[in-house]
């Protein structure tokens, strides 16, 4: 019983995942990011992307606070900041937040700030459907995973 | 060598890898990466840490991976370290794909370029680099070889093939471009308002510090040195592993080209004289109608030399006619006619001297440095800038060459006198931007000191030549009057701003063979050796007391390595030029520094002459300076 548990849950994490890269939301670099989890870091997948969240929730904020500033002109921070929010977004595969990133960097060129500002709604808005989504798969995997280790011992038992 | 390499039964594993990413996130990506890959993997999140690490454990690390944007310090910068300190190879990444920003990378040394995400399959990969460099480092000699084999097929060509000699020579620039690094230079799109500032000091190579590279190098040996021996055996402070390689890697060509020269020596030699000898005796002098006239400047022919002046090695498009040939062509000349005749070369060395001759000008340049490249770049439009030829001796180690300039510079200023600049239209590359400041007038040869000086500084370049040009235009009076042996001279009037041009180029290396040549040419003799020596003659005028006493020693000292008949009045001649001369390079400093930076200059000049851009194969870099 347990172990059809598992096979359900693996089947629902699949069908989220193809619905993630249906949408757009992933690319196969998150592929890469499953395929490099393995015994020795079991939890690969999910410690990166915590650390990726981490990371973008205080470049979101700074960015936030730079384009809110009343007298705001640093593009060029803006640009840093993008820059490794598109090295990390476009590591884990996040395809979208990254290509918002991009246009969100393009309208930093131009200082255009207009079009910083709608970016920024749009990149904290798909950031928090990444944010949602990839928890939920986690969780998942994690179901997953304790059904899964239930049913080993018990099968040892029998 | 790593030991990874050496024992290597499963070599790519076990590779030391250093990542350096301000991305937490990256960095643990690519440290599970490298770990799948079996590397030794350090990660590092701050590119001061990593460049201490990188100090402290030295011949720790196979490879480095570095990001480019970090808050502490630029990756460009700390790759620049790494280049120079410990000679690693490091791969840089980005999420910046445009084309500028990898190519800064290249430039500044960059074995390889990631675009961010890095993915397995670039990873795995990495090994490669380390592996050619340990390979290339074991036989780099052969590496220069290579760029000599493109020189041959480019001599092939027939004389009047000069486009595809072109292509050649574009391929070949192509190709040193890829092979060096250009680490000192910044940025040259940002830097192109500001050039003086924020450059870093070139490395001189004086007489001595050459010296001591030949040492260093003769006691490697030849074909064991690397810039890393030569530069600890140099022990000098300041200098830097890639100085030392470009100089070397302009030493070999140096050699290479030589050693080339030497085997065509005796069958072409008859050849060009006897040419160059009727054509002289014909015309006895040439006026400048009679050249108009004989001479057609094609538009390919301008293209050769254009590509001649970029310094490219491979250009030979004259294979025959050699060095000494030339000198003797040169001799000649200056004996039958040292004044205005020759104003009119100066003016139009292609015209003057049969085609092949002209081209070879450049062939003596080879081993030129790119900044060449930039003159060649130059728009034709500009005007009487025909000493361009004189400018190609000078990039030259060649002696010849030099010689060649300074007659043909004397003959400019005579020709300046004659305010014959009408010719300006064939001259070829000289860019009117430049400036020529009024230094101090000196007559005649009290300049010599000054002279000297310049030449200590290796100063003296390509540039003097634009400058000429320019002062042609503008000095038409004349403080100091010298005789010309030619006897047909004017009172030759050197308006003061020609008299004391100094030339402020970087031409590390040429002037600085010159010492280098007597050491090596007792190493090893070649007989390509002679323009060497020669070439010191404009230094021992210098020092010397009396010019003429210089000239006899130096012919004797010519006559030691090759027999080269009757230098006396041409050297004369050209001491006094010479004496006379010292470029200055004036403002207009930003194209002029630039080019005069490093080689991969050429891209930075959009208004390059067009075919040379053209052929230039990889339009992608180029686009992202245009």
């Amino acid at each position: 019983m347990l172990g059809l548990g598992a096979d359900l849950l693996w089947a629902d994490m699949n069908r989220l995942l193809a619905f993630l890269f249906h949408q757009g939301v992933l690319d196969e670099q998150f592929l890469q990011l499953q395929q490099l989890q393995d015994h020795t870091s079991p939890n690969f997948v999910s410690e990166v992307v915590n650390i990726y969240f981490h990371e973008s929730e205080k470049l979101l904020t700074n960015l936030r606070s730079l384009l809110m500033e009343r007298e705001f002109s640093d593009y060029k921070k803006i640009e840093i900041h993008l820059n490794q929010f598109i090295g990390s977004s476009s590591s884990i595969g996040a395809k979208r937040v990254t290509s918002i990133c991009i246009a969100f960097r393009a309208a930093s060129e131009q200082d255009n700030r207009a079009g910083c500002l709608r970016a920024l709604e749009m990149l904290e808005h798909e950031y928090c459907y990444l944010k949602n989504k990839l928890h939920e798969l986690f969780q998942i995997e994690q179901q997953r995973a304790l059904a899964a280790g239930v049913r080993y011992p018990m099968q040892q038992h029998q | 060598m790593p030991a990874s390499l050496q024992s290597s039964g499963e070599f790519p594993a076990g590779l030391r890898v250093l990542v350096v990413d301000d991305d937490v996130t990256t960095l643990k990506i690519i440290e599970q990466m490298s770990l799948r890959c079996h590397y030794q993997v350090t990660t590092c999140s701050e590119a001061t840490v990593a460049l201490k690490i990188l100090r402290e454990r030295k011949g720790c690390f196979d490879v480095v991976l570095s990001d480019v944007h970090m808050p502490d310090m630029d990756g460009y910068k700390l790759l620049e370290h790494v280049g120079l300190e410990m000679d690693l190879p490091v791969i840089m990444m980005s999420v910046d794909d445009r084309t500028s920003t990898v190519m800064k990378g290249i430039r500044h040394g960059a074995c390889d370029f990631f675009i961010k995400p890095v993915r397995m399959e670039e990873l795995r990969n990495i090994w490669q680099h380390v592996a050619r460099k340990i390979l290339n480092e074991n036989k780099e000699h052969d590496n220069s070889g290579s760029i000599e084999d493109n020189d041959r097929n480019t001599q092939g060509n027939d004389d009047n093939d000069n486009t595809s000699s072109v292509a050649g020579a574009t391929k070949g620039i192509v190709k040193e471009q890829k092979k060096r690094s250009n680490l000192k230079d910044e940025d040259v799109e940002l830097e192109n308002d500001d050039p003086s500032a924020s450059k870093k000091p070139r490395v001189v190579w004086s007489v001595e510090l050459h010296q001591q590279f030949v040492s260093a190098v003769n006691q490697l040996g030849l074909d064991k040195a690397v810039p890393k021996r030569i530069l600890e055996m140099m022990n000098v402070p300041g200098l830097t592993r890639e100085n030392v390689a470009s100089h070397l890697q302009k030493f070999r060509l140096y050699l290479k080209r030589l050693s080339v020269v030497a085997h065509q020596q005796n069958g072409m030699l008859n050849t060009v004289h006897g040419t160059i000898e009727s054509k002289l005796a014909a015309t006895g002098r040439y006026d400048i109608q009679a050249l108009a006239g004989s001479g057609h400047v094609s538009p390919e022919t301008l293209a050769a030399l254009q590509a001649e002046l970029l310094g490219h090695p491979a250009t030979n498009i004259m294979p025959t006619v050699d060095r000494t040939a030339l000198m003797h062509a040169s001799v000649q000349g200056t004996k039958h006619s040292l004044a205005d005749d020759h104003a009119v070369a100066c003016g139009q060395p292609l015209v003057k001297y049969p085609s092949n001759i002209v081209n070879n000008f450049p062939q003596s340049i080879l081993k030129v440095d790119d900044s060449s490249s930039i003159y060649g770049a130059w728009p034709p439009s500009s005007t009487l800038g025909s000493v361009s030829s004189g400018r190609l001796g000078v990039q030259n180690n060649n002696t010849l060459v030099d010689i060649l300039q300074h007659q043909q510079q004397h003959q400019h200023q005579q020709k300046q006198q004659q305010s014959q600049i009408h010719d300006q239209n064939r001259s070829i590359n000289v860019q009117p931007s430049c400036l020529v400041v009024p230094a101090q007038s000196s007559n005649t040869f009290q300049a010599v000191n000054s002279v000297a000086s310049v030449n200590k500084d290796c100063s003296f370049s390509r540039n003097a030549i634009i400058d000429y040009s320019q002062s042609s235009q503008k000095s038409s009076n004349s403080s100091s009057s010298s005789q010309y042996p030619g006897g047909e001279t004017r009172a030759t009037s050197i308006s003061p701003q020609i008299s004391s041009f100094s030339v402020g180029s970087r031409n590390n290396n040429i002037q600085q063979i010159q010492n280098s040549t007597l050491t090596f040419g007792a190493a090893r003799p070649l007989p390509g050796l002679l323009p060497l020596t020669l070439r010191q003659v404009p230094y021992d005028i210098k020092s010397s007391d009396s010019l003429d006493e210089v000239c006899l020693r130096n012919l004797g000292f010519v006559g030691k390595g090759t027999c080269i008949p009757s230098f006396e009045n041409k050297i004369q001649s050209s001491a006094n030029d010479f004496s006379q001369m010292k470029v200055f390079m004036a403002s207009n400093g930003n194209t002029v520094k630039e080019e005069l930076e490093e080689e991969p200059s050429l891209i930075r000049y959009p208004n390059a002459s067009q075919p040379v851009l053209q052929n230039y194969p990889s339009h992608d870099h180029s686009s992202a300076f245009t």
